[in-house]
């Protein structure tokens, strides 16, 4: 049995196997997007190199046998910059967005499109499932949200943009009493100064974390800056009462009229495992740090000058939005989270996202192939949207993001190796196609990398038209011959095709 | 049944419904329909093995190819190496111009459709365009129209008169014409017809011999005539109605005068100045120092041996000049492991580009076990600016055959192929004349020359893909597949057509075979230098003054094929570079001009040997262009399949156009850089490999070419953005340049001085190459 080193690990393994099945049964990772176990037609993607130490040589690990005494690098500074750039190149010529325009632009980053699907299939409450993934109080901001996510949505090039806010607050209306699972209880316990959005943010996302929170609230009740909405008229009181009493039958103990002095402020440090301020403009600075008059807080990490303490809302910056006082409760609250599992604050960092900007007329076209003609829906009710006209609404949606969001080699790639997308930004880009003739598989070539497993899945099922490689280098295409349909080209083969396309280029329509 | 299904069965019925067929039904079909009608393509997936899946992705691979109707005639403009220097872009865009084509490749009247084509291999002659089987050199972009109306007025080529030379007597002696490609090109096939029908019109005796090319192709058409007693007479560039008076002065006849007088007398009264053809130079062959003798100094023929005097299909001629003795000493003397050992001790290293040792894979092959192994030569010369192939095929079809069976029986190969360019017509028709007389002379069959050993040849014609020149691709190409290269090991010696054994060797490396065996390896081993035994065939184009294709001894410089062989620079300009190994190649600078042309010290200087293009550069060639040239071919030929290659040579190509234009930063050297080094780590094969090798070379000579155009100057006056038109004091306002100008840039006052509005102004050269005071400038 042939022995070999990867980065001076020596590993044994049976004569046959391939540079990569080595080192995935050594435990090292070495990523790789077009290869499938029983497949023939890697390598393409070229992101699985590995160096040969014996003669500098760069070789695809998954289309090379082990040779005895091979010694190999798959770690070095030379190897990663090779794959770095190999993926930046398959993402210049990738044209697909993962997530849709209005998450991105969301500060709570809340699955928009997501929501809008389980609407659209009459599953309310999953759709609030998703919101609530991100957003503590999706009623109350169904009210007061300044919908950043509308400003951008696509369907404004067409007629208007989904009624996104107001989708929300349907599901939150629709699903009144979920009450979302809580973590095993850590035995940790955080005191939570301030009760505005912000810091009910953090309970909330705190108390799903199984930590015990307690708050301390200046005036008689919580609310902070959203009880002006309330009094102005904006806002429901009973939504108000229905969103806080979630939070606490989660546990949440909320001591109202306790004005946090400094004493107060050490006594809480030291009864608390963590303290977060969220007590809006007003609040003390209690002797932390601070840069000229304001509190001085990691943006990222949400920590002050004390590793105990952490600040998050106005506190920090008067904050006009209630969505980014909320979004920046639930960052404080994971980073709280991280320092009492891990002793070490963290950031929330959002994962790699592709984004190709704005789309073009014919891929309107395109982008409305998926989604519902007419104009915006209207509430004919003050009180919201009845499920008809939500599930309308809904089904404007034109589906942005990508069907393989989670599981898209790519993606995972891209985010692996911290590429810059823009680094090979040349040349125009192509236009977005989407071929959703097909029962189960909906394919977009602009997102595909060439791997050509589909054209041998299907040939393998014995397809009679499958798909096939249209031209060569850079403008080389996968297609179905004669310009017929994907119904044709695939009739039995679609499912396992989507399922092992590396890319989003083709995936399951269900997605 | 409708009439393209009859075709196409007719066709199926023929070649055969296997799936290696497709290349072949395609190739027969478009042969018949001038493009693939879907309704052919269907009949054949219909009827055949052969998949839809395939014959889509194989008719949508391969060049050749065309999925639309096109015009009656076809425009090839050639983009090779040596047009492309010469302003092949421009006459591509004048004929467009010309014939009105803004959208597609054909005109409206559906007469003519423009194409670019890689090379015609007719680089001494360049810009080259060919419009059907009529070839226009020297082609300038303000001579368009008057081509396009010239070939309108053609008459419908007769049927080639040949005339039977049978009058009584003694020969006076021999006229030698030259019949390769690029001699056809100049009007060699003209000259020759002319010159049948004055030596059979005026009855006079010689012998007519076509030979192969020779080489000299900067100074075709030309006849050499051989008489006795004489010296034999070289007469160069000459036109078809200046033949008789070339043969007057050489050849008397009883009945001259009365056989000659209407032609001749008629005709010569438009001599009525001189005595000798006004374009036509004549040289004896003892002449030290003219153009020819100079030219062919210093060469060596072991490749093109006989080269110039024997003619290509004549196998007794070929025997006769010791042909086919080296097969015969082969099947009767020497056993395979000795006739290894003579290539082993000869030194041959392949001659295809990457320079290993031939006698390894001939070894590897032989001691492979199989119940069949196959040999293939490989004829699928694609580098723009090379022409080796085609002149050895074209010229020596026996040698190359010959250098294949004595391989075959080396290895114990019972099957050969050779791979020939569809481009190379020529090729192919005289490869197949010669495996027919070889078949009939009992060189290719069952027991050969008696022997146990048997062995069958075909030629097989590629479709139009560079990457086919390539090993592993070029056997995908055969079994009807894509042409994507593998992953080697394993390499086609173990596991290769069909997974048999198989050695692939390079026409030229073949060629060089016959030679080593009648004259042992000493004989070849004793030319060259350390590491590169024996010599190598160069096309010789560019800027210099006496192109051609060369045959050269290893260890030779640069300076003394430009100086020497070249004839140094034309037109008076700066020697600046010489451009190696085409696409795969580097640009060596003037200054290094004194590096030995062998595979160590070519590599070493960041070129390579490559096919053997060989391309002078002067003053007047920008170094960004030719980098964004050779890779605008790579990218093209891109099978597609590695990530780097794909879209790296893309974006590499993209920097290029971003610095060609003036729009790039400091910054892009470095990620042009970077990216061209990772290019070459992360392709599996030598496109990839090798394409970064022409933007790396002039990175590293002339950085300072590339800093200038960041700084908005293209200091040879190339890149359009970067240039103007500007006309000076020396302009006498004739007006010439305005009547010629397409876009009315020049405004025509006559006896003014003329200016251009280079608001307007296409850079179509139009007015500088008209201008009869050369007061047209770029600036």
């Amino acid at each position: 049995m042939p022995t070999i080193k990867i980065d001076n690990q020596t590993i044994t393994v049976a004569e046959g196997t391939s540079i990569l099945n080595a080192a995935r049964s050594a435990g090292i990772h070495i990523p790789s997007m077009c290869y499938m176990e029983g497949c023939s037609n890697h390598p393409t993607c070229m992101v699985c190199m590995v160096k040969n130490n014996a003669n500098q040589q760069m070789i695809p690990s998954c289309a090379t046998k082990v040779v005895d005494g091979m010694d190999l690098a798959s770690e070095d500074t030379e190897v990663k910059e090779a794959r770095k750039e190999a993926i930046e190149l398959l993402m210049s010529d990738h044209v697909g967005d993962c997530e849709a325009p209005c998450r991105v632009a969301c500060p709570a980053y809340m699955d928009i499109p997501k929501m809008n699907r389980f609407i659209a299939n009459n599953q309310f409450d999953k759709a609030l499932k998703i919101v609530k993934e991100e957003i503590a109080l999706p009623g109350i901001l169904g009210y007061v949200c300044s919908a950043p996510c509308e400003k951008v949505c696509r369907r404004k090039d067409v007629d208007q943009p989904v009624s996104i806010c107001l989708l929300k607050r349907f599901s939150e209306e629709e699903t009144q009493n979920y009450l979302p699972e809580k973590k095993k209880a850590s035995g940790k316990k955080v005191a939570i100064v301030g009760g505005g959005a912000s810091g009910l943010s953090a309970a909330y996302h705190l108390l799903l974390n199984g930590h015990d929170c307690e708050l301390f609230e200046k005036y008689e009740g919580v609310g902070g800056m959203l009880l002006a909405s309330v009094l102005n008229g904006d806002l429901p009181t009973e939504v108000m009462v229905r969103e806080v009493a979630v939070l606490d039958q989660l546990g949440l103990v909320t001591n109202c009229n306790v004005e946090v002095s400094k004493e107060k402020f050490e006594s809480l440090k030291q009864e608390y495992d963590a303290v977060i301020l969220a007590n809006g403009t007003d609040g003390e600075i209690f002797g932390l740090e601070a840069i000229k008059t304001s509190l001085k807080v990691d943006s990222g990490t949400y920590t002050t000058s004390d590793p105990k303490v952490f600040a998050c809302g106005s506190v920090i910056r008067t904050q006009k939005m209630a969505v980014k006082a909320i979004a920046m409760g639930k960052e404080a609250a994971w980073s709280v989270d991280a320092y009492l599992n891990n002793g070490k604050a963290k950031a929330t960092e959002r994962i790699f996202n592709s984004r190709f900007g704005t789309l073009r007329k014919e891929e309107l076209t395109e982008y409305l192939k998926e989604s519902l003609e007419g104009d915006r829906v209207d509430a004919k009710s003050p009180n919201g949207y009845t499920k008809e006209e939500a599930i309308a609404e809904a089904k404007r949606c034109m589906h942005c993001d990508c069907r393989k969001l989670d599981n898209c080699r790519l993606r995972d790639c891209a985010e692996e190796y911290k590429i810059d997308r823009r680094r090979f930004a040349l040349g125009e880009r192509n236009s977005v196609l989407k071929y959703i003739n097909h029962d189960s598989v909906i394919y977009e070539p602009e997102k595909c990398i060439k791997c050509g497993l589909c054209i041998e899945i299907a040939e393998r099922h014995g397809e009679k038209t499958g798909l096939t490689n249209i031209g060569r280098g850079f403008t080389v295409k996968v297609s179905v011959p004669f310009n017929q349909q994907l119904s044709e080209a695939l009739t039995v083969a679609g499912k396992e095709c989507a399922e092992v396309c590396p890319t989003g280029a083709l995936s399951l329509r269900s997605n | 049944m409708n009439e393209i299904q009859n075709i196409v069965d007719k066709i199926i019925a023929e070649k055969g419904k296997d799936s290696d067929k497709v290349i072949p039904i395609l190739q027969a079909i478009q042969g018949k329909f001038n493009y693939l009608p879907e309704e052919a393509l269907k009949r054949v997936c219909d009827t055949t093995e052969i998949t839809e899946s395939q014959i889509t992705g194989i008719s949508t691979f391969y060049s050749q190819f065309r999925h639309h109707p096109v015009g009656k005639h076809i425009v090839k403009v050639c983009v090779g190496t040596a047009c492309h220097v010469k302003g092949a872009k421009q006459v591509y865009d004048s004929f467009k111009r010309e014939l009105k084509i803004t959208e597609g490749d054909t005109d409206a009247e559906k007469l003519f459709t423009v194409e670019e084509v890689a090379c015609l291999g007719c680089c001494t002659i360049a810009p080259v365009v060919q419009i059907d089987d009529v070839t226009y050199g020297h082609v300038e972009t303000g001579k368009v129209a008057e081509i396009i109306e010239d070939f309108k007025n053609l008459a419908p080529s007769e049927e080639k008169q040949v005339r039977e030379l049978t009058e009584d007597g003694i020969s006076q002696g021999e006229i030698r014409i030259g019949l390769g490609s690029c001699c056809i090109a100049s009007g060699s096939s003209g000259v020759k017809e002319e010159l049948e029908r004055t030596l059979a019109d005026n009855k006079i005796k010689v012998d007519v011999k076509q030979v192969g090319c020779v080489g000299v192709c900067n100074q075709v058409p030309m006849l050499e005539i051989h008489k006795d007693g004489e010296e034999p007479a070289f007469y160069t560039k000459i036109k078809a109605n200046e033949v008789s008076e070339i043969i007057k002065n050489h050849f008397r006849s009883e009945n001259w005068m009365s056989r000659f007088k209407n032609r001749f007398y008629n005709y010569a009264e438009n001599f009525t100045f001189s005595d000798v053809p006004v374009s036509s130079n004549r040289y004896n062959s003892t002449e030290k120092d003219t153009p020819i003798a100079e030219f062919l100094k210093g060469q060596v023929n072991i490749a093109t041996e006989y080269r110039g005097e024997i003619k290509p299909s004549d196998f007794e001629e070929y025997k006769s000049k010791s042909g086919f003795e080296a097969f015969a000493k082969c099947l009767k003397e020497l056993s395979p492991d000795e006739i290894i050992a003579q290539v082993e001790e000869s030194g041959l290293k392949g001659r295809g580009g990457a320079g290993f040792p031939s006698f390894i894979k001939w070894n590897l092959v032989k001691n492979a076990q199989a119940d069949e192994k196959y040999i293939i030569c490989n004829g699928d010369e694609g580098d723009p600016g090379a022409f080796m192939d085609r002149m050895l095929l074209e010229s020596y079809p026996f040698r190359v055959i010959e250098g294949i069976l004595i391989a075959a029986y080396a290895v114990g190969a019972s099957e050969g192929r050779l791979y020939i360019r569809a481009e190379y017509p020529l090729a192919v028709t005289r490869i197949k004349e010669g495996l027919e007389i070889c078949k009939k002379e009992g060189l290719i069959g069952e027991n050969i020359l008696g022997s146990d050993f048997s062995f069958d040849l075909k030629v097989f014609e590629g479709a139009g893909a560079f990457v086919c020149g390539e090993e592993t691709a070029l056997i995908a190409s055969i079994e009807g597949k894509r042409g994507i290269p593998e992953l080697r090991p394993p390499y086609p010696a173990e596991k290769g057509l069909w997974e048999k054994p198989t050695l692939i060797n390079n026409t030229e490396t073949l060629s060089l075979v016959p030679f080593i065996i009648r004259n042992g390896a000493e004989s070849f081993k004793k030319i060259g230098t350390e590491n590169s035994k024996g010599t190598k065939v160069f096309a010789l184009a560019g800027k210099i003054n006496r192109g051609g294709l060369i045959e050269v001894p290893m260890g030779i410089t640069i300076r003394q094929i430009v100086e020497e062989i070249g004839g140094g620079i034309a037109n008076g300009k700066k020697f600046k570079a010489v451009q190696i190994g085409g696409p795969s190649g580097g640009c060596i600078p003037a200054e290094m001009a004194d590096t030995t042309i062998d595979f160590d010290s070519l590599k070493e200087v960041g070129a390579m040997m490559g096919s053997g293009g060989l391309i002078v550069l002067d003053e007047s060639d920008c170094m960004v262009d030719i980098a964004h040239y050779f890779l605008s071919f790579t990218q093209e030929e891109s099978c597609g399949r590695c990530t780097f290659c794909r879209i790296g040579t893309r974006r590499m190509l993209e920097i290029l156009e971003k610095i060609k234009s003036g729009n790039g930063r400091l910054s892009d050297l470095d990620l042009l850089e970077q990216l061209a080094i990772n290019t070459q780590k992360g392709s599996i094969c030598g496109l990839g490999k090798t394409a970064p090798n022409p933007v790396l070379s002039t990175l590293k000579y002339f950085r300072h070419e590339y800093e200038a155009h960041i700084k908005g100057e293209c200091p040879a006056g190339k890149c359009e953005n970067l240039i103007r038109y500007e006309i000076n004091d020396d302009c006498t306002g004739c007006t010439k340049c305005a009547q010629r100008c397409p876009v009315d840039a020049i405004q025509a006052k006559p006896y003014e001085l003329h200016t251009v509005d280079n608001e307007l102004c296409i850079k179509c050269d139009i007015c500088k190459q008209i201008c009869p005071v050369d007061a047209v400038e770029i600036k």
